[in-house]
């Protein structure tokens, strides 16, 4: 039987996860770190080739007995997102990590959630999506808790779980009712919903809401993310909300009929408003860097779900393109910045044996001992407030041109607001900004330790993409077009 | 009355969520909060085989409802480690004493 | 030729801007002249650019999906800004050499003030809407940068944020205006934009016109935006020179004006215009008269010079509105050079701890004073001319009520002027300083500016030959005829009259004690910044409250987080029954 290679993807990461930990195991956790990076970069070859076989087709597929995996430009995007920031979290983990308790256990469950996170946006049926959903969110309990004697950790633990066990039931009663009124499970829209239908949706909208963080089903994200490991929080933040995000995108189709989609667009603009709302303005009061960043990631899935609202409300491809190309480089962003605060908490706390949170006024002074990680994380967070000439930047404008194109008033006042709520980010981001490049050092800087290389590596790729897709925002076009169209052919 | 079995099944399953929820809503334990998450992903379950019956695929159903076990015992497994944990560092199970984070 | 000063006039300033950074703070030479090397580079590429005007597009890099095309126009009123964007520019960073002397972190400082440069000429230089608000929100980003500078004083640091978050505010009418014309015409070109606007529907061309009023009344200082400028002035002095002084507050008149011959046949929009900018002019000028801090007069001050600016082109001339622009570049950076100048030598900023400066220092007294000449409008200086000629195109549209409003600024201003001048040069001495006159660094660019603000105004001819391509309605005129009938224009006489009651109610000031004093109150309510402050704040509070209160509902309690879930379901289920169950 001949496969696409596109299985590799999903199977090199899953298949070499128990290899690291019995490496790790066996050999020692050297032998791990460097198991786990040749996977990540294995694995970059079948992505290439299936990005290139994806141009002449818009789905491949492969059979294997009942279950089918389709390949698309949604799944590409989730993929490249996926392998490349956790390419970055693996080399900064190397020493962040070190010496930890555990560490083969680590990128284990780093490995796996990767390889659940490209199966999940290869899922062709609901069950199916389920699955690799749960799957994710199993690997990604593990990873949260890391840190399993911290009371804190266990804490954003305790509750990350109990919460997305919820969802996930929520999701399968979704899935059975859906299942029980139609007797099939395929992510094609419908022509006119039911009753049994709208309530589906509804529960797995909730469901896996839960995991893509709509408000007001967020409460676990803000403890996980800070609490993570800080490679696992850019990981957390920059893909896995994004992957139930389109989990939920891809999961309501079934239940999208003539006269149901633009009622679920619509659902998803007050959700937009409301994440926008309390992400900005909760991230306001923050006192911790990491805190502050998760609730951003809040505002920030608002804007994506803007745009995915707007989409489904009037049927635009361009304001779904607009958020596609938003998921990536918030991821982008969002990561660099989580690994880049990871980084100065690794200088000031962790490498002196603390587990101290890192607040804003910590980083006092820091760019005078860091001043390469002061600059991508003043860089990530401007780019986040969406500065030019950064990522972030181009990204809002393609959502907010995808809103007014629908030439609906109600889109236009949500564009406003959004822009409102980019501004109102600023008010937070700009004195994170500030403390870094004051002049008189905090005590915490002033006893920092170094940062090494491997953390900085992947600080500058990331922002010279942050950068250079601020500039030239049409390079990812060939990404954002083929992954709005291939959400927006299960809905219509 | 003569309720067709799969309304029955239905029925058993809202009563599993209802139950499963008000746990999820008013326990404090951790443990028992684990078991309500199990009452919950039973519900589930039972949806399925109401869904499946209906459908006339039981044996769809049935692979899903036995993949579906697999993936909760996981959970409930993790679950329990991290209750043991916590057991460990905070000295309760009480839920409400594990109020650190916020705001 | 053409396409390549472009390139350079916004490139040369971003590589100086890199290569200072990289340089490093350990080598402040260096990062001296590197500043200095590429600002002058891209001030010669402005310069060579006032050879070259063409309404064509010149550079065109197609980017393509909804980011379109990226698009350069080197036409009159985009190379005239631009030429003072990199030439202030380039002395302002001269000026730096001395200013910053010793300070910490100039890597950060030149490569921000460069940054802004090649922003600021990329903002006036572009066609592409999207571009428009590319550059304008980098302008905003460096100006918060320079404005914090020194991060660790909390009012550099709340004056930054405050004038970020009012442009950025505002700047929300520009993005909502571009993306409403994108969506309308298919294209971020301006110069089609301008060529069609007449067939966008009424509605659409109208929310354009307010978005862009908007966007320009924050950036340029305008009524009721107006209160970030003078908390700006934490900024280094050279930084408050040029962005804002001489070129990014001047941004937004440049958008009025780029936009105005479209706008203009949408209703109210002029009035609106010259309404906002006649208030600004008025009230800014009242609070220069009471204010002790010799920057925050200067900034009110170009606050009401704005509003001159505002008003112009708001009563149809936007001619009148780019000179004025153009002297008020030369002569306020002058200003601003020569208040630095006396603050680095004696180290504070309070006017009533100066006096009598004059005589210690005799260059830069010297040179402030006939920037001060030109801020009064007293001939011949070009802020005489550009200002006559404001309220001649007051009278002459009609807007009489404007005539009458602004020949009592130009009192105001000449009063305020002379108020200033007195207390930092003449006088008895309030303190003792030791003042040191200012060095070679800081006088070339003094003297250059003194010269320009005595000159500009003779190049009028050429500069309305200039404007006269880009702007419908503009005359050419030469520069005798426009003197001649500026000179016989019985306005100018009258305004003259009001300019000279102005100096004379300084002159007579102790005389007028007892009627001052009854209009304290008065001066109370203008040194509060006539109630907008007071907005401001309550805006401040209302978003921390709103967060606090919502912060009660972060309570880290898993069954409350549980009954959001719930909530959420419920919420989401009514919601999806709400249109109709099928």
């Amino acid at each position: 039987m001949v496969v696409h290679p596109f299985l590799w993807l999903i199977l090199i990461p899953l298949a070499s996860a128990p290899l690291v930990y019995l490496a790790g195991r066996l050999g020692g956790s050297a032998v791990a770190r460097g198991l786990a990076l040749l996977a990540l970069l294995l694995t970059g070859a079948p992505l290439i080739i299936t990005a290139q076989d994806l141009i002449s087709q818009a789905t491949l597929t492969v059979a294997l007995g009942m279950v089918q995996l389709k390949f698309d430009g949604l799944s590409l995007l989730l993929a490249v997102v996926a392998l490349g920031l956790g390419a970055c979290a693996s080399v900064f983990s190397i020493p962040y990590m070190a010496g930890e308790l555990g560490e083969e256990k680590y990128y284990a469950a780093l490995l796996g959630m990767i390889g659940f996170i490209i199966g999940l946006g290869c899922a062709a049926d609901l069950f199916n999506l389920w699955v690799w959903f749960e799957a994710m969110a199993v690997s990604s309990y593990m990873l949260v808790a890391f840190y399993r004697d911290q009371p804190a950790s266990l804490e954003a633990g305790v509750k990350y779980l109990v919460q997305s066990a919820v969802g996930s039931v929520l999701v399968l009663l979704g899935i059975a009712a859906v299942f029980g009124e139609t007797g099939r499970l395929t992510l094609n829209h419908t022509t006119t919903a039911t009753t049994g239908l709208l309530a589906a949706g509804a529960l797995m909208t909730v469901g896996f809401g839960v995991k893509a963080a709509l408000v007001p089903l967020h409460t676990w994200l803000p403890d996980a993310h800070a609490q993570a490991p800080s490679g696992i929080s850019a990981m957390l933040s920059g893909v896995v909300i994004e992957a139930g995000l389109i989990a939920l995108l891809r999961a309501i189709s079934p239940v999208l009929g003539e006269d149901s989609t633009a009622r679920f667009g619509q659902l998803l603009l007050l959700f937009a408003v409301l994440n926008m709302t309390l992400g900005n303005v909760l991230a306001l009061k923050q006192t911790q860097v990491k805190r502050m960043l998760a609730f951003s990631s809040l505002g920030h899935v608002g804007y994506m779900v803007l745009g995915f609202g707007a989409a489904a409300y009037t049927g635009q491809l361009a304001a779904a393109q607009g958020s596609m190309f938003h998921l990536l480089t918030h991821g982008l962003m969002k990561g660099l910045a989580f690994l880049s605060a990871g980084a100065l908490l690794y200088a000031l706390y962790v490498a002196n044996g603390t587990h101290g949170p890192l607040t804003v006024q910590d980083l006092n002074g820091a760019s005078q001992r860091y001043p390469l990680v002061a600059l991508t994380l003043s860089v990530a967070v401007l780019g986040l407030a969406g500065l030019p000439p950064l990522a972030g930047f181009m990204s809002k404008w393609q959502i907010f041109v995808g809103g007014v194109q629908a030439d609906d008033p109600l889109l236009v006042v949500l564009v406003v607001f959004a822009a409102l709520n980019s501004v109102l980010s600023l008010a937070y981001y700009a004195p994170l900004v500030n403390a870094l490049y004051r002049r008189v050092p905090s005590e915490a800087v002033q006893h920092g330790k170094a940062v090494s290389w491997a953390m900085m590596a992947p600080l500058v790729i990331l922002s010279a993409l942050v950068v250079v897709l601020g500039v030239w925002p049409a390079l990812v076009d060939g990404l954002s077009g083929p992954a709005a169209r291939a959400l927006l052919a299960g809905w219509q | 009355m003569n309720l067709p079995p799969v309304a029955i099944a239905w029925f058993g399953a809202m009563i599993l969520f209802g139950v499963g929820l008000y746990g999820l809503l008013v326990v404090r334990n951790l443990i028992k909060l684990v078991v309500a998450l199990q009452i919950l992903a039973k519900a589930a379950m039972l949806a399925f085989v109401a869904a499946g019956y209906a459908q006339q695929q039981m044996g769809l159903a049935q692979s899903m409802i036995a993949l579906i076990i697999v993936a909760d015992t996981v959970v409930a497994v993790i679950a329990l480690a991290l209750a043991v944990q916590v057991r460990r560092r905070y000295g309760t199970l009480d839920v409400r004493q594990l109020t650190a984070l916020r705001g | 030729m053409a396409a390549l000063l472009i390139a350079l006039a916004i490139a040369l300033p971003w590589a100086g801007a890199l290569a200072v950074w990289v340089a490093g703070d350990r080598r402040p030479r260096a990062q001296h002249g590197l500043a200095v090397f590429f600002a002058a580079a891209g001030g010669l590429c402005g310069l060579g650019l006032l050879g070259v005007p063409s309404s064509e597009t010149v550079i065109r890099v197609p980017v393509g999906g909804v980011f379109g095309d990226f698009t350069f126009v080197p036409d009159g009123l985009g190379i005239f800004l631009a030429a003072i964007a990199t030439v202030i520019g380039s002395m302002a960073v001269l000026f730096s050499v001395e200013y910053m002397k010793g300070e910490a972190q100039l890597g950060r400082y030149y490569a921000f003030v460069l940054l802004f440069i090649g922003a600021m000429a990329g903002l006036v230089l572009t066609s592409s809407l999207l571009l428009l608000f590319f550059f304008w929100e980098i302008t905003a980003l460096t100006s918060y940068a320079l404005i914090s500078f020194h991060n660790d004083d909390p009012k550099a640091v709340a004056g930054g944020i405050k004038a970020l978050v009012i442009t950025q505010l505002g700047g929300i009418g520009l993005l909502v205006g571009a993306l409403v014309a994108y969506v309308n015409l298919g294209s971020y070109d301006i110069g089609l934009f301008l060529a069609r606007s007449h067939s966008l529907p009424p509605q659409v061309l109208t929310v354009i016109a307010f978005g862009f009023l908007v966007a320009a009344a924050a950036k340029s200082a305008q009524v009721p935006f107006h209160t970030w400028l003078p908390d700006a002035m934490e900024a280094p002095t050279p930084v408050s020179a040029l962005i804002h002084a001489a070129t990014m507050v001047n941004a937004g008149v440049y958008v009025l004006a780029r936009f105005s011959p479209a706008f203009e046949q949408v209703a109210g929009w002029s009035t609106a215009v010259a309404l906002v900018g006649m208030v600004t002019a008025l009230l800014a000028a009242c609070m220069a008269v009471v204010t002790d801090d010799l920057k925050r007069v200067l900034a009110y001050s170009t606050v009401s010079q704005l509003g001159y600016m505002v008003f112009a082109i708001g009563a149809g001339s936007a001619l009148a509105g780019s000179f004025h622009l153009l002297s008020h570049a030369v002569f306020k950076a002058l200003l601003f050079l020569g208040a630095g100048a006396v603050i680095h030598a004696i180290g504070t900023r309070d006017m009533r701890q100066m006096g009598g400066l004059g005589r210690q220092m005799p260059w830069v007294s010297s040179m402030f004073l006939v920037g001060a000449c030109a801020l009064a409008g007293i001939p011949p200086m070009n802020g005489f001319w550009s200002k006559e000629l404001v309220l001649e195109t007051a009278l002459g549209h009609g807007a009489w009520w404007g005539f009458v409003a602004l020949l009592v600024g130009a009192g105001l201003t000449a009063l305020y002027t002379a108020r200033m001048v007195w207390s930092v040069f003449f006088g008895a001495p309030r303190a003792h300083h030791h003042a040191h006159d200012a060095g070679p660094a800081m006088r070339i660019p003094l003297v250059l500016l003194a010269f320009g603000t005595l000159t500009t105004w003779l190049l009028f001819g050429p500069f309305a030959h200039m404007l006269a391509e880009v702007l419908p309605g503009v005359h050419d005129e030469s520069t005798l005829a426009f003197a001649v009938h500026v000179m016989t224009d019985p306005a100018t006489w009258l305004a003259m009259g009001i300019v000279a009651g102005g100096l004379l109610l300084w002159h007579i000031r102790a005389r007028l004690a007892a009627l001052v004093g009854r209009l304290s109150l008065a001066a109370q309510v203008a040194a509060e910044g006539f109630g907008f402050e007071t907005v401001n704040r309550f805006v401040t509070q209302a978003v921390r409250s709103t967060a606090t209160a919502l912060q009660r509902t972060q309570t880290g309690d898993l069954s409350w987080n549980a009954v959001g879930i719930v909530g959420a379901l419920i919420l989401v289920l009514i919601l999806l029954a709400w249109g109709g169950i099928p």
